[in-house]
């Protein structure tokens, strides 16, 4: 369902009275968990099932590595606590003082606790049962069962070995194989068939539509992206000790599936979100108000700014040889503001259905082109995802503790891994790379004083928006020969008319003075009463007159 | 992500709005109206809702004449059409609705069915064409009940046309997805279209923009000013070249909105006598086909008919309805008994409900261009046969035997 269609202005029509009659009782967070899965369940029922497959798990998972003793075999997070007296009891291996080794743990099978006991069996029998199935089951079983048993024989392992890293890897492992499955095993096959091909080889690899059962369409799931790396980093931050372990499943499945942000975020933290679904948030007006404004304005950014710089920028971009250098440059151009107003319109719609119903999300994006630097333009930019990539990828991998070479090193990994998270395509990590680049740039030159203080800001900024842009071709580009194509007619094609519409510079020049007011000293203006109400009854009618609905958000397919 | 970009993450970057102790900061506007603000929105919005699309029918020039019929490029212009109904305020007018057999898809205004029939009873405006172009019996319904509200108390010409009921396909009763021309008139969830595949959010949107008549009117200024496109996509239309041409890009939208709206080209070169479309059917060598009737009782279109005919007499209007005639001679002759039960079944139904009509003879071949569409001629033939017809006469006279219910 998307939030800019009639369809959700009536599922909120009933969600919201029934979410503020129910805040008093009990069943406000079955509710809106319920309301959740129809959300997401309104595109395509089957897929809730992975939604649900995903949340249970991790659920699972946490439940069990809270019955490990931290420290416990292979946790080397808490490395020199593995005594029992560390841990609490009755949760503890009775290994004695003296460290079992792994086979010892594999061949005496002894628990201490009855649920790591009951994990043991269960998930024995299962991956058993699981293995049976997969062998005189029906054949368009086989490849999803033959999963399965990886993954419950991975979990009576870590009955066995009753550590809670056990526990972490099965949930990582879990969540990486479902978004690697369904969004990059195709780019994967493909690739290595090509690279069989050039050798030779007679063998392909089949598409991995075919390991789908019962002939299920093999389509990437919308949003998948986005709850698996909630819910991972849910069991992360519980394995470091930054969050406890939560005991109603319910609620954990509201956090996961929450539906403002189950699409496409912002990726919110556990130790964000789950304190919020402890109890019901009281009722204010206040609230309302500001997630209607909230509301209205991603509402606008959508259907008025970024539909419209769509029409423009995806004729351009399907056959970018029939044009010349300046509708080139105007297309990226235009993409670069078509996916700001998209993806953030996206958030703060997101963010004002949450706010309505008292709830907090976090500031997702905060005008990125006017960043200085291409560091700053992160810390602007798809903050949620950006911070996750911080505190998951480049602080595990050393981060910037390590010299200069080992912090670009650090950087050009998680920029690479950002860029491939956000699609199955070359483009996406060649446009990672150039992030990289760019930060490793800006963070050379802001060493520098002279740029630090002479250059004026103006500039600097004009010069990450010219680059961030640089970098969009790869990113819009439907292949890594169109976005070379693009640059090489952006430098060498003829100069002619680009036939931009005017209304289309001019709403976006507008949004531009807005964002450089709101960041200036003359930010006092826009906040009186007269101009808030004249931009609502313009946006307003705007959308009344000339926005025409439709057209799904680009971050959904990531 | 970089380490200055983890220290801007920590201290909020210049524009971070303030925000009260736990709460994220708001966003990246000042757009945070109050409860009173939003009122005062509210109220100035809904006014101009309210307000503009009356004031427009006030500040439009929309001229029309005797033989006036709304122009082919704004038949899907249900506000105009509307305006249309709601200008005909002369209650001795009888209004002749349908699909374009009444429009008349290959003659002239001058060469319709209302024109002759004005011909036949000596005044100039005795019958108005309120056909519109494209329209069949799902969407006629969608018409009668939303933008034909101004009709009370009138006399009203019905045509029937069996084209409808020719093929499941033309019956839209086929699962495969179809698309036809105002499929925002049709019902959209009851009753069930199998081939209208259009998703909730469509829909939805179509039954809103009947019901909110600023939205009808945007359809209005889309179609009158803007090629049937909306303002953004009017800037961006090309001529389909490549690279395309995109004459409007730097024209001012305003600029296109004259006030007036525009009439029928008077030197139409699809329409009339001149125009190479305006020959028989059968000129090229055509035969006789069959066709797979589907029956009365099953027909999705027939039974939108029978509730768009209730619903005008709902209202107090007198009906009469004018069956065909559809071209027999296109009918394989082993295949003429089954559409001639049908047009009967038709008649007795009507008959039943004591509504008036009138079964014109099948008209010579050479008078069609279709299987419905009569030519010129066929139209002066057919409004005779009607005038002639002591049905037709009693009914005019207000002697009706199958008077409003």
């Amino acid at each position: 369902m998307l939030f800019h269609t009639w369809p959700f202005l009536l599922f909120m029509g009933v969600v919201l009275p029934v979410y503020f009659a129910l805040r008093r009782t009990k069943l406000w967070i079955p509710w809106l968990m319920a309301a959740s899965y129809f959300f997401y369940g309104w595109w395509n029922p089957w897929y809730l099932i992975l939604v649900v497959y995903s949340t249970a798990l991790d659920y699972l998972l946490v439940t069990l590595m809270d019955h490990c003793p931290r420290g416990g075999a292979g946790d080397s997070s808490e490395a020199g606590a593995a005594t029992p007296t560390d841990a609490s009891p009755g949760r503890i291996l009775a290994y004695g003082r003296v460290k079992p080794t792994l086979m010892d743990r594999l061949l005496r099978l002894r628990f201490e606790d009855s649920v790591l006991k009951a994990a043991y069996l269960v998930s024995g029998a299962l991956a058993l049962a699981v293995i049976v199935i997969a062998f005189i089951g029906p054949e368009t079983l086989r490849p999803a069962m033959i999963a399965l048993a990886v993954l419950v024989s991975l979990m009576a392992l870590g009955s066995v070995l009753g550590s809670r890293r056990v526990w972490l890897l099965i949930s990582i492992f879990n969540n990486l194989a479902i978004l690697l499955f369904f969004k990059y095993a195709r780019f994967v096959v493909e690739n290595l068939n090509g690279v069989l091909d050039w050798m030779g080889a007679s063998v392909q690899l089949a598409d991995p539509s075919t390991l789908m059962p019962y002939g299920f369409e093999y389509v990437l799931p919308v949003g998948i992206s986005f709850f698996t790396f909630q819910s991972m980093s849910y069991t992360i931050d519980f394995y470091l000790g930054k969050v406890g372990r939560e005991r109603n499943f319910l609620r954990f499945a509201t956090f996961v599936c929450f539906f403002p942000q189950l699409m496409a975020g912002p990726i919110e933290r556990a130790k964000h979100l789950l304190p919020q679904f402890q109890s019901p948030p009281p009722f204010r007006l206040r609230n309302l108000t500001d997630g209607l404004s909230l509301f209205l304005v991603g509402l606008f950014k959508k259907l008025a700014l970024a539909n419209y710089l769509s029409l423009y920028v995806e004729r351009i971009y399907e056959n970018p040889r029939a044009y010349g250098a300046p509708a080139l440059i105007l297309a990226t151009f235009a993409f670069a503001w078509q996916i700001f107003f998209d993806f953030s319109g996206y958030t703060d719609m997101a963010r004002g259905v949450a706010k309505m119903m008292g709830f907090n999300l976090i500031l997702n994006f905060n005008n990125p082109y006017l960043a200085t630097g291409l560091g700053e333009f992160w810390s602007r930019w798809h903050i949620s995802l950006s911070t996750w990539f911080r505190d998951y990828v480049y602080i595990p991998l050393g981060g910037n503790r390590r010299g200069t070479l080992a912090t670009y090193r650090n950087l050009f990994i998680t920029f690479l891994i950002s860029g491939i998270w956000h699609g199955a395509n070359w483009t996406f990590a060649i446009w990672g790379i150039l992030h990289a680049v760019g930060v490793m740039l800006t963070r050379e030159l802001e060493r520098s004083a002279a740029y630090r203080e002479r250059v004026p800001r103006v500039v600097k900024q004009a010069g990450v928006f010219a680059y961030v842009c640089f970098a969009w071709i790869f990113f819009r580009a439907a292949s890594l020969s169109d976005a070379m194509l693009i640059v090489r007619r952006i430098f060498s094609a003829g100069w002619e008319n680009p036939q931009i519409p005017a209304m289309m510079l001019a709403l976006v020049g507008l949004i531009w003075i807005y964002e450089f007011l709101f960041e200036s000293r003359l930010r006092g203006l826009l906040a009186y009463g007269a101009v808030r109400v004249s931009l609502a009854v313009f946006m307003v009618l705007y959308l009344c007159v000339c926005a025409s609905g439709g057209g799904a958000f680009i971050y959904f397919q990531f | 992500m970089s380490q200055p970009a983890i220290d801007n993450l920590a201290a909020a970057s210049p524009g971070t709005p303030a925000a009260p102790a736990g709460e994220p900061p708001f966003g990246m506007t000042e757009m945070r109206l109050t409860a009173r603000q939003w009122l005062i929105t509210a109220a100035i919005v809904a006014v101009i809702l309210l307000l503009t699309p009356r004031f427009w029918k006030k500040v439009e020039r929309f001229d029309t004449g005797p033989d006036y019929r709304i122009p082919y490029a704004l038949s899907k212009d249900y506000w105009l059409y509307q305006r249309r109904l709601e200008q005909i305020d002369d209650p001795a007018r009888v209004i002749v609705i349908g699909d374009s057999v009444v429009w008349g898809e290959y003659v002239e205004p001058t060469g319709t069915l209302s024109h002759f029939l004005n011909r036949e009873v000596g005044r100039a405006d005795a019958f108005a064409n309120c056909g519109v172009n494209g329209l069949f019996p799902l969407a006629l319904e969608g018409l009668v009940e939303n933008y034909a509200g101004s009709l009370r108390h009138r006399k009203i010409i019905l045509h029937c046309n069996v084209l409808w009921m020719t093929s499941p396909k033309a019956d839209l009763r086929i699962e495969k997805e179809e698309s036809f021309n105002h499929s925002r008139l049709v019902p959209q969830f009851t009753p069930r279209i199998p081939c209208y595949r259009a998703d909730a959010s469509e829909r939805l949107s179509a039954i809103i923009e009947r019901h909110v008549d600023f939205y009808a009117w945007t359809g209005h200024l889309q179609n009158t000013y803007f090629d049937q496109r909306s303002i953004p996509a009017w800037t961006l239309k090309d001529d389909g070249g490549s690279p395309p041409q995109r004459p409007n890009a730097w024209r001012n939208p305003l600029g296109q909105i004259t006030l007036v709206v525009p009439g029928e080209a008077s030197d139409d070169p699809l329409r009339g006598p001149r125009s190479p479309r305006h020959r028989p059917w059968n000129e090229g060598g055509a035969e006789p086909a069959r066709f797979d009737w589907v029956p009365l009782d099953d027909s999705l279109q027939w039974r939108a008919f029978q509730r768009a005919v209730g619903d005008l007499r709902g209202r107090g209007n007198e009906v009469m309805v004018v069956v065909g005639p559809f071209n027999e001679h296109m009918i394989a002759p082993q295949q003429r008994p089954t559409y001639r039960n049908m047009r009967q079944g038709i008649a007795d139904w009507l008959a039943r409900e004591k509504i008036a009509h009138v079964l014109p003879e099948t008209l010579p071949a050479s008078l069609y261009a279709d299987a419905s569409h009569p030519l010129t001629d066929g139209y002066e033939l057919l409004a005779k046969g009607i005038a002639r017809d002591a049905r037709f006469r009693k009914w005019m006279n207000g002697n009706s035997a199958a008077g409003p219910r």
